[in-house]
């Protein structure tokens, strides 16, 4: 990653998404360096939207949240929960001329589990996809 | 609970234009019942309006505080030490908290985020419903607890108007028709003959036309 490429991933993870366990988050955060800041949550519903706000007012280029699949949330509807918040986020942010792309949401699948390396690179690779925050440039 | 739901963000941020340390004034009362002005909300717009001046490179201090109740002095007071920080406050209290924030801090402009809308109560999550104007003269027990006033789009006092289809309103069919749910109700408990009662028109002298109403208590003052 050149210094011109440089951004900022916050990223919100269920700590039911597979290997998604602190070994495992320290090695994500040894690979990438201050590119990644890793927040496991209890549950994705947990989440409000200032949290996802107060990361992209502070330090981060992009926030994603990665929810484990629809249908098996251990809090029943937490992903469900995660979803419209995330939605609420992003209408907030368009609304003051930020783009929306700077909030994601990977839903995991049920069927294909996803490790949080995975999803992590997957995060990675659309942030980079963006130009720099204007927040924070 | 009074309800109410935050303005447009362009409508905010022209209102605080002028104003370079702001402090953006919560109430963790009514309007955080209805999620538009309580800690939460409260801190989700300061981050907003501290995002939006980044990005426009605005040199301004934003910063959040929440009262307990914006509408009563004793908490308001508490703003007494910080307030000389700011040169404008922007409350989500309702229109009466604003007041009462503007009453007791004259030197600084008290601006409102909220649009305040209704009294009401919460029926589901993220659902508030209208269900009583304050008219100052309440007549629920004769309408089984259903108030016509609030809720019929046509204020009967002697319905029902006969234009209701499947219990929903011919003016709204989102809205349920008021008088079918007091004539439902009135079954349930026996006491449908009060609808043979002619109710004379409403005096409205109890809630306008006198100026701003009050209560006043000796009981309860010092």
């Amino acid at each position: 990653m050149t210094g011109e490429q440089k951004r900022t991933l916050a990223l919100y993870y269920c700590q039911n998404v597979p290997a998604s366990g602190e070994r495992e988050r320290q090695d994500l955060e040894e690979k990438y360096g201050g590119n990644i800041r890793l927040f496991p949550v209890p549950c994705s519903g947990r989440l409000e939207p200032i949290h996802l706000l107060l990361a992209l007012e502070e330090f981060a280029d992009v926030v994603y949240i990665i929810t484990c699949p629809e249908g098996t949330c251990r809090y029943s509807e937490g992903n469900k929960r995660a979803k419209k918040r995330v939605e609420m986020t992003r209408t907030i942010i368009a609304s003051i001329g930020l783009e929306v792309e700077r909030i994601g949401m990977i839903i995991g699948s049920k069927e294909n589990p996803i490790s949080l390396a995975d999803h992590a690179r997957a995060a990675m690779e659309r942030t980079l996809r963006l130009p720099p925050s204007p927040v924070h440039n | 609970m009074i309800t109410g739901e935050q303005k447009p963000i362009d409508e905010i941020r022209e209102m605080i234009a002028p104003y370079k340390r702001i402090l953006v004034l919560g109430c963790a009362s009514c309007v955080a019942e209805c999620a538009a002005g309580g800690e939460k909300e409260t801190a989700m717009l300061a981050s907003t309006l501290r995002i939006a001046a980044k990005m426009k490179g605005e040199d301004v201090l934003i910063e959040e505080k929440t009262l307990d109740r914006q509408c009563v002095r004793d908490f308001v007071i508490l703003l007494d030490d910080i307030i000389e920080k700011y040169d404008a406050v922007l409350s989500l209290g309702c229109g009466a908290g604003v007041q009462a924030v503007a009453e007791m801090f004259t030197e600084v402009p008290i601006i409102p985020a909220i649009n305040t809308e209704f009294l009401g109560e919460t029926r589901d999550q993220g659902y508030w419903l209208e269900s009583c104007l304050g008219c100052g003269d309440c007549m629920l027990h004769h309408f089984g607890g259903i108030c016509p006033v609030a809720r019929c789009s046509k204020q009967l006092f002697n319905g029902p108007c006969g234009g209701a289809m499947d219990g929903r309103c011919e003016i709204n069919p989102d809205v349920e028709c008021a008088w079918h749910l007091i004539v439902d109700r009135l079954t349930k408990f026996g006491a449908l003959d009060r609808l043979e009662n002619i109710y004379p028109p409403k005096d409205w002298s109890k809630k306008q036309g006198g100026g701003p109403r009050k209560i006043v208590r000796e009981d309860q003052q010092k």
